[in-house]
């Protein structure tokens, strides 16, 4: 076995297993999500939209020319050379029996399709540096770099090719054995001067040589070469190299591994991350069937895939109405794309306890407004897997601060917030709580406990809510914030101001109750280690 | 005129019947509504964070600034909360160098001026607009106005109406021909605040809310903000004990002659049959 075919054997093997253990994925992880099967519009109109959002691309469009160019080009440059050049002898030689990768049309149109696709590559690559570098991460440039990386070496190693003085020997040798040394030199004369070999040697200039080259270029050589001119790229590319320099017979050899080690890692990496989104994207494109809004009737199996179809473009974490939230409280989990890494890496189990209160955390800041889902390229239903994913949190005991001050008395809470130092609003807020001006004016009239629509629906304040407002109010002029902080009262709060407005002293008695419920949550961040 | 319009979070998914008939009523009034894409106004995250909240509020508002315009919501959630924040930074010097650094990291200067404004105040600054347009008076239909707590309190931050006997949603429901029939928990919190957060008081409230509006002899409840309905409507209520709740925004828009459909309203809705 050769370098070759081990390591076309370990990528095959690498993509297939890769492949399998990702579709896995699809089957498993949308059974957290389980519910009825597909709603919507019939099935060949889905089918129409779907396609149509796969081959047109039409959901980067909306995001204007730039992306959506890019990778067009990118995908119009690079399946060719996928099907027509890297598979050629299992896929062009079979259709086309003049087939010869040194002929026309295949090496013109090798360059062109790897100038496309390079083209397409370098608009995606600005876009990411100028609009997404914050929002990047390894992979991301991971696959750029491979991408790149493959037609790049593969535009050098046809350019050294071209130079190789080895590779026109070992040509000559086998198609050309009995040549005399004269019909040599001629042939070598003709192919420096038309097709840029590079040779060491003195070469004549003769008309007379030069024209027995061309004749015996006409009878050996050119049944299965073309003039290297038609390689425009690769061939301009061989100015890149000082004549002075005699590398090519090396380099040609350093570039094959090069391109034939960067393919494999390529088709090797299929299943890893976003490096499988051309099937995985793919895949949910077709299911979502061209639908950009949010059906609560997703199966199981198309919130599987949805929840691996990301590409990481990023549009979402862009266009997210709680960007500016992000920007204040730093959690990661608050923008869509970060949120669905963790959330996938949720249900794999694998996600850290501050990994998984972040994600709590981020999951409740949403504020399901659809717009991820109305700009996602990727086609994936995300105001549903929010939506379903904060039920699923919330049933396993994760319902966000509001949850965890539930979970124990205020008692409990009044042990465990004396024993810290609860930190005062006043440092992020206005600290109202903490002043004795906020509560100067108050005569204990309990006008804010009468007016309360809180307390007027209970049978037992007492009872059922800890303390009433007034009550919250004397514990807070004495100083006993911590006393306060767990009190149903506080977290039960409707927020209505009736309070407040009915307050004959000018006590800001629901500012006062937003300012715990802020202070509370500020130290559940600390306490879960994400102050 | 003209208008920032922000639509608010839960219009989108929630509610588009909201929007739609807003929209469909501006559209018809006249009035021009500009979409930027805004984000959050920072209501929902006023419980867990003030900065973020503040900053949420001031950066919508910013976009407002550097369009020249004054912002349009039909949310009152929405409302309360811009004019909070606007409030909190009016007396706060370093929590407004904080937002003037945040926003600046954005490219964008403190709205100093920036003019909020409730769906139903521009109505009311138009109200001889509105008056013209009317085409099908809503005769005959028996409203409980349901106010919402965002706008109307603190009076001094809202800046919205009496906070005690507010007129603004009577006057503008007489204008459709309908009447608006005096109750006693009009002021009172619809609960949704609550909601995810406290279910029972969240319910118990919206119950005895609504027991007080059927208890009028009122046809339906009005709401004039997305939050309150979406606390009223849908399948919340009992059909016993309930009266179906209607935006007032589709009630306008059936007076001005719109169609249903525009309005985002749903075949077979029984409330329409009794207004025309």
């Amino acid at each position: 076995m050769d370098f070759f075919s081990i390591g076309l054997t370990l990528a095959c093997v690498s993509a297939a297993g890769g492949a399998l253990w990702r579709v896995r994925t699809w089957f498993l992880r949308g059974k957290a999500f389980a519910k009825g099967g597909n709603t919507g519009p019939g099935v060949f109109r889905r089918f129409v939209g779907g396609l149509a959002d796969v081959i047109l691309l039409r959901r980067t469009l909306r995001d204007g020319p730039a992306r959506w160019t890019g990778h067009m080009l990118l995908v119009l440059g690079f399946l060719p050379l996928i099907f027509l050049h890297a598979m050629d002898d299992v896929v062009t030689r079979p259709i086309f029996s003049a087939y010869e990768p040194t002929l026309d049309p295949w090496q013109f149109l090798r360059n062109l399709f790897g100038l496309i696709s390079l083209t397409g590559l370098a608009i995606l690559a600005m876009h990411r540096i100028t609009r997404l570098k914050h929002e990047s991460i390894a992979q991301d440039w991971a696959l750029l770099a491979v991408i790149g990386g493959v037609l790049v070496s593969g535009f050098f190693l046809e350019s050294f090719k071209i130079m190789s003085p080895g590779d026109f020997t070992r040509m000559t040798d086998d198609y050309f054995p009995e040549a005399e040394s004269e019909e040599l030199l001629a042939l070598k004369t003709y192919w420096a001067r038309e097709n840029g070999v590079r040779f060491t040697i003195f070469l004549p200039t003769a008309p007379e040589i030069t024209e027995l080259g061309a004749q015996l270029h006409e009878d050996r050589c050119a049944g299965c070469h073309a003039p290297t001119a038609t390689a425009f790229v690769s061939r301009s590319m061989t100015a890149l190299v000082p004549s002075s320099m005699n590398i090519a017979d090396q380099g040609r050899t350093v570039l094959w591994y090069a391109h034939v080690a960067l393919a494999f890692i390529a088709l090797g990496l299929l299943p890893w991350g976003k490096f499988f989104h051309p099937v995985a994207t793919a895949a949910n494109l077709l299911v979502r069937g061209g639908s950009r809004t949010s059906s609560a009737g997703n199966s199981s199996f198309s919130s599987g895939l949805a929840l691996d179809a990301c590409t990481r473009c990023g549009q979402c974490s862009l266009h997210c109405s709680v960007a500016p939230i992000h920007k204040v409280l730093g959690n990661r989990d608050i923008l869509p794309m970060d949120k669905l890494l963790d959330l996938r890496q949720h249900l794999d189990g694998s996600l850290s306890p501050t990994g998984t209160a972040a994600l709590v955390e981020g999951s409740h800041i949403c504020t399901e407004c659809l717009r991820c889902t109305q700009v996602c390229s990727a086609g994936i239903d995300l105001q549903d897997l929010w939506a379903t994913s904060k039920k699923v949190l919330t049933e396993a005991g994760r319902a966000g601060v509001d949850g965890e001050i539930r979970k124990s008395t205020a008692a409990e809470w009044a042990r465990d917030f004396s024993s810290r130092n609860l930190g005062r609003i006043g440092s992020t807020g206005a600290g109202l709580a903490d002043r004795a001006e906020s509560f100067w004016g108050c005569v204990q009239c309990t006008t804010c406990t009468g007016v309360c629509p809180v307390v007027a629906v209970s049978e037992d304040p007492s009872r059922d809510l800890d303390l009433a407002p007034q009550q919250i109010m004397n514990l807070l002029r004495m100083g006993l914030k911590a006393q306060t902080l767990g009190a149903r009262m506080v977290w039960s709060c409707t927020t209505c101001y009736k309070c407040q407005e009915h307050c004959p002293q000018g006590v800001p008695v629901a500012d006062i109750l937003y300012e715990l419920r802020q202070l509370g949550a500020d130290n559940l961040r600390k306490k879960e280690g994400r102050a | 005129m003209k208008y920032a319009y922000f639509p608010g979070c839960k219009i989108a998914h929630h509610l588009p019947a909201h929007g739609k008939s807003v929209e469909a009523v501006c559209a018809h009034l006249g009035l021009e509504l500009h979409k930027p894409e805004f984000s959050c106004c920072g209501y929902p995250v006023r419980q867990e964070s003030r900065d973020a909240s503040v900053y949420s509020a001031l950066r919508s508002l910013a976009l407002c600034a550097r369009l020249g315009l004054e912002l349009m919501t039909p949310c009152k959630c929405c409302f309360g909360n811009f004019r909070h924040a606007l409030h909190q930074v009016g007396h706060d010097e370093k929590l407004k160098l904080r937002m003037k650094d945040l926003l600046a990291d954005e490219g964008l200067d403190f709205p100093e001026t920036t003019r909020v404004r409730h769906f139903l105040q521009v109505l009311d600054d138009n109200r001889s607009l509105v008056e013209d347009a009317v085409r099908r008076p809503q005769k005959g239909l028996k409203v409980a106005c349901h106010y919402g707590c965002h706008a109307l309190r603190p009076e001094n931050i809202t800046h919205f109406d009496d906070p005690f006997a507010p007129t603004i949603f009577e006057r503008l429901v007489a204008l459709t021909g309908a009447s608006a029939l005096p109750w006693d928990l009009s002021l009172e919190c619809c609960g949704y605040p609550l909601r995810g957060r406290d279910e029972t008081i969240s319910g118990l409230l919206a119950a005895r809310k609504m027991a007080g509006a059927k208890a009028s002899g009122a046809d339906v409840l009005a709401t004039a903000c997305t939050y309150c309905q979406l606390q009223f409507g849908g399948e919340n209520h009992h059909p016993d004990q309930s009266i179906p709740a209607v935006l007032f925004s589709q009630i306008l828009g059936l007076a001005l002659g719109l169609e249903p459909k525009r309005l985002g309203i749903e075949p077979g809705e029984a409330w329409v049959r009794l207004a025309v």
